[in-house]
């Protein structure tokens, strides 16, 4: 027994030390800066639970989150959805499908700072393609850029483009799934519906759970495209998220104490919409029995 | 059958092809804006068809700056990146193969338990390690080196680890066991049974490890101080300038470079990385 | 094991050890041992970049001691901090002047106040105004590399013949409002297709509004956002949003192209005036060239006569970090810099005025921009005012671009949100003075 803990371990190494050295230590510095007035040019010097409790009479912080959490709650679902559907059709077997799947997973290979122009152009209130389309159905279109009614749906679209790592991940669960299944369901006369609903959704709801799971943490961290592509949260403030909020302090305002106050509440409420997710999960994620 | 199945065939196609079209757009636009001349990079509203392709700017996209540094900084960038990328996927996949090993086909106590919090740290938001990080590595006077952006690629990552612990779980104990008989120790069944069948798999992770460091783009940022340390991913904000200066075809010449290599072994790999993840399975 | 397998673990493991042998090599390259190196940290690149780059070789040429290296840095502030935090930063960084005090209060430079009292470099060699952006608690740490000022330009094709030379163009924002109602465009269903004005245009400068109508942002030690003055410049924006219509404003707004561009709204005739900087006629040389246009001093109240040639001034300035390996030599490549022909020369090629007390004729006459002299006036004006001397500066700036939003598209009354912005700035100075100020 004793020697199975030693091999365990000694083939467990990197990671113990991986895990001492770049997570546990900088999860509990960072919670100790959080107590504390800390630039990267200063010392820290301990100020007790004073960026705490500035953190709750703090109006931008406050808005800061109720964006994160609109952000996430819009983009979680919709390119859950759209990376299913994707998955699905390229599941088909059809020709040309090691085109579609490089064609779909593109964009994910691209650095999305690198088209905020690209954006900017698309969603163009005034001349953008998308606009361009909405008012050749003869519908009125909205200003996506610079109502802040609208700016939050713009990046929500815009993470669509993004959907690729998730949408590999989909096509592996789906390859998973037994074609004695379908054709299970094919001998009961099912429509294509309904093997959607009681077959693939089922077969693949862990797979759905992960990706969920990751999509909320990726979402809660939102950064780099709002950043590039509405500096300062422009149009007042809609689209200032949290993470800009931890960056600007950390980087822009020198204020890294309070950045680790900041990143403490976002690790929670990541925490707390987990098990969320896990939670409501237990009922509906199907696990194959080994 | 027959007509319906072509029906549907069809209708299929037709949506993979409109949905290849807007995947395709950022792409197009990259490729449309790196031949234009620098006056049409900005117009309103923008112009796909460039009035004269412009092949030039791709060897000066290569050659950009480098007179006035006295070296080519592509090339340099180039160089560094495939310098880093190389170390942090021969240490991804050596330190997340043997902790996996461990975590699936040893049995010892805690084992379980650990595994658990691994894979709840997947939940901590990177933000909130990037300052401690940064202190550490300032600490033991690395800022400006390369070390940073690779030495933790040798102590595996719980994502990985998560990865390959589901597919060696897939291969049967009996072999092990067998080997075991014959008198083989652990480490040799490791490399001589256990990583020549998981194969796919550790594809699969060198993949995830060569995209992430050939796109990194926080980490060069933080770390690396000299231009001539930079990598590819960083040294493209040399080419964008604050007033608005920016060469925008020759920014997109760059970039279109820069993820060449990743297209290429995506658009190769693609199979084996597919089945990699698939026979891992997400449970 | 087969020759196959073997030959490929050899090439890993060259190539393994041949990326840490490189990798390491990189690092610890060094330039030139006969000099002194001094590392010289620049946020320009491309033409601004290459004038530089002049004077640097100028300077080496000029002396066999010191070798300046210029290095053009994206990100230059945060770069700049990072590696002063590391412990490794440049001999020499080229920030913005508005940093200066958040540098200064961060401790990130170094103290140039003896350095630049011997080469004689004071107060009487620069224009006042600018002199003080380099002065931070009777300290100095910072000299000008460039500097820049801020007037309105108008378009006289696009102006009444009554308004269309800088003599006869409005003077006071009475007259402005009353030109821009003669000459403003909008379509049936209101779309607008010409601006006389638009105060969110460019939209680069929102806290300095109130400055044109007598207010300012800090007064003594206190953050002044809702006073009357500040009040009476955001009614003055509000009454814009309600003229054309916001929901106009807006996609009107997001028609403009890019201000480096030939479609930028001034170049392409979407505005008729905009406030902006001196540089910009070296875009209007480079993206529309033969374009008729002029430049006069932003307006001020018709009852607020004293408030006459007020300019928001801006400068790019050089420091030499704290930690900084070579003070001496780069402060030699500094003062190098601050020679009159030398200023004027690197000024001249970037479109600017010079920050200089003494300004030769001859940088007047070969001046691309050809109100240069007004500019110069400006600078040189009572009414020249910089960025309040405060490391909180960018966040009350912040508030300052939210407020004005928040106004622009009617999400708020002018009150409403310069109260709100007050109470949060509030917050950030109270924080600010308990941890920096008191240390």
């Amino acid at each position: 027994m004793k020697k199975d803990l030693r091999i365990g371990l000694l083939f467990a190494m990197p990671w113990i030390l991986g895990f001492l050295i770049f997570l546990a230590y900088p999860v509990l510095a960072s919670l100790y800066y959080s107590f504390t007035n800390f630039s990267i040019l200063r010392e820290p010097s301990y100020v007790g639970i004073d960026n705490y409790a500035e953190l709750t009479s703090d109006t931008v912080f406050h808005q800061a989150l109720i964006n994160t959490l609109i952000y996430a709650v819009g983009a979680v679902p919709l390119s859950t959805v759209v990376a299913i559907g994707l998955a699905m059709l390229l599941n088909s077997k059809v020709k040309g499908m090691s085109y579609y799947r490089t064609i779909f997973f593109l964009p994910s290979l691209v650095p999305m700072v690198a088209l905020g122009t690209l954006f900017l152009w698309i969603f163009n209130g005034d001349y953008g393609l998308l606009n361009e389309g909405i008012r050749a159905a003869g519908l009125e279109p909205p200003n996506w850029l610079g109502d802040p009614a609208w700016s939050k749906s713009t990046l929500m679209l815009i993470s669509m483009w993004g959907c690729g790592q998730a949408m590999v991940i989909y096509l592996a669960g789906l390859q998973n799934v037994p074609v004695s299944l379908y054709e299970a369901a094919d001998l009961d006369g099912a429509k294509l519906g309904r093997k959607i609903w009681n077959v693939t959704l089922p077969m693949l709801s862990p797979v759905i759970l992960f990706n969920v799971v990751m999509g909320i943490i990726g979402a809660l961290q939102v950064f780099a495209v709002p950043y590039v592509m509405f500096p300062g949260g422009a149009p007042a403030r809609s689209t200032y998220f949290i993470a800009s909020y931890l960056f600007d302090n950390a980087f822009q305002y020198q204020r890294m104490g309070y950045a680790s106050a900041v990143g403490w509440v976002m690790f929670i409420i990541t925490l707390l919409l987990t098990m969320l997710a896990l939670k409501i999960s237990d009922r509906h994620v199907h696990y194959e029995t080994e | 059958m027959g007509q319906r199945k072509r029906i549907q065939i069809a209708l299929t196609h037709v949506a993979l092809i409109l949905l290849s079209v807007v995947f395709l757009l950022p792409l197009l636009w990259m490729l449309s804006t790196s031949l234009k001349p620098i006056g049409e990079t900005l117009t309103t509203p923008p112009k796909w068809i460039p009035s004269e392709v412009m092949w030039s700017n791709y060897p000066d996209a290569i050659n950009y700056n480098s007179k006035q540094l006295g070296y080519i900084p592509f090339l340099v960038y180039m160089r560094n990146t495939v310098v880093v990328t190389i170390l942090c996927i021969v240490g991804s996949v050596t330190s997340n193969a043997l902790v996996a090993y461990s975590f699936s086909r040893l049995r010892w106590a805690g084992r379980d338990a650990f595994f658990g919090l691994t894979v709840a740290t997947m939940m901590i938001p990177f933000p909130v390690l990037m300052v401690p990080t940064f202190t550490l590595f300032r600490y033991l006077g690395w800022v400006g080196s390369f070390k940073p952006l690779w030495v933790p690629a040798f102590f595996a990552s719980a994502f990985s680890i998560f990865l390959l612990r589901q597919f060696f779980r897939t291969i049967p104990m009996e072999l092990s066991e067998a080997a075991k008989l014959d008198g083989c120790s652990e480490f040799r069944i490791f490399t001589d049974i256990i990583v020549p069948l998981a194969k796919p798999a550790l594809m699969v992770v060198a993949l995830f490890t060569f995209m992430g460091s050939w796109n990194d783009f926080l980490g060069p940022l933080i770390y690396l101080v000299d231009q001539n340390t930079f990598t590819l991913a960083l040294g493209l904000s040399a080419y964008q300038t604050q007033h608005g200066g920016t060469p925008w075809n020759l920014l997109m010449a760059a970039t279109l470079l820069v993820i060449l290599p990743i297209l290429i072994v995506f658009f190769f790999a693609q199979k084996l990385f597919i089945q990699g993840i698939a026979t891992s399975g997400f449970k | 094991m087969n020759w196959t397998s073997v030959g490929i673990t050899g090439l890993a493991a060259t190539l393994v050890i041949g990326a840490i042998v490189t990798g390491e090599r990189v690092i610890t390259r060094q330039d030139r041992t006969d000099r002194v190196t001094v590392i010289y940290w620049e946020k320009w690149t491309g033409s601004e970049g290459e004038e530089m780059r002049k004077v640097v070789d100028a300077f080496n040429a000029s002396q066999d001691r010191i070798f300046v290296k210029y290095l053009s840095i994206s990100g230059i502030d945060s770069k700049t901090r990072l590696a002063i935090a590391g412990g490794n930063p440049p001999d020499v960084a080229g920030i913005w002047g508005d940093q200066v005090v958040q540098f200064a209060d961060a401790k990130a430079l170094t103290d140039l106040t003896e350095l630049s009292k011997v080469k004689g470099l004071d107060e009487s060699y620069y224009i006042p105004a600018y002199w003080d952006g380099y002065v931070y608690k009777d300290k100095v740490w910072a000299m000008p590399s460039t500097p820049a000022a801020i007037a309105l330009h108008a378009r006289p094709d696009l102006l009444p013949p009554e308004a269309a030379t800088p003599e006869k163009f409005p003077k006071t924002f009475e007259e402005l409002d009353a030109l821009v109602e003669k000459i403003s465009v909008q379509g049936p269903n209101g779309s607008l297709k010409l601006a006389g004005f638009l105060p969110s245009n460019p939209g680069w400068w929102n806290w300095a509004w109130g400055y044109y109508f007598g207010g300012q942002l800090l007064t003594g030690d206190k953050v002044t956002i809702d006073t009357p003055e500040n009040l009476r410049a955001f009614r003055w924006i509000a009454k814009y949003t309600k003229k054309f219509g916001s929901k106009e404003v807006q996609s009107f707004q997001g028609g403009f192209g890019n201000f480096a561009s030939p479609q930028d709204p001034f170049m392409s005739g979407k505005v008729a005036a905009e406030q902006n900087g001196v540089w910009k006629a070296n875009y209007i040389n480079v993206y529309k060239p033969g374009l008729d246009w002029f430049a006069v001093p932003m307006p001020y109240p018709a009852d607020r006569p004293d408030l006459k040639g007020r300019s928001n001034l801006s400068q790019d300035v050089l420091c030499i970090p704290r930690g900084a390996k070579n003070v001496k030599e780069a402060f030699e490549f500094i003062s190098f810099v601050q020679k009159q022909e030398v200023m004027e020369g690197l000024c001249s090629a970037h479109g600017k005025n010079s920050p200089l007390a003494k300004v030769s004729e001859k940088f007047f006459d070969t001046h691309p921009n050809k109100y240069i002299r007004l500019f110069d006036q400006l600078a040189r004006s009572p009414g020249a005012f910089n960025i309040p001397k405060v490391g909180v500066f960018p966040q009350i700036s912040n508030e300052m671009n939210v407020a004005f939003q928040e106004v622009n598209s009617e999400q708020k009354t002018p009150e409403r949100a310069l109260a709100d912005a007050q109470k949060r700035a509030d917050i950030i100075w109270s924080t600010y003075q308990k941890q920096v100020l008191e240390k």
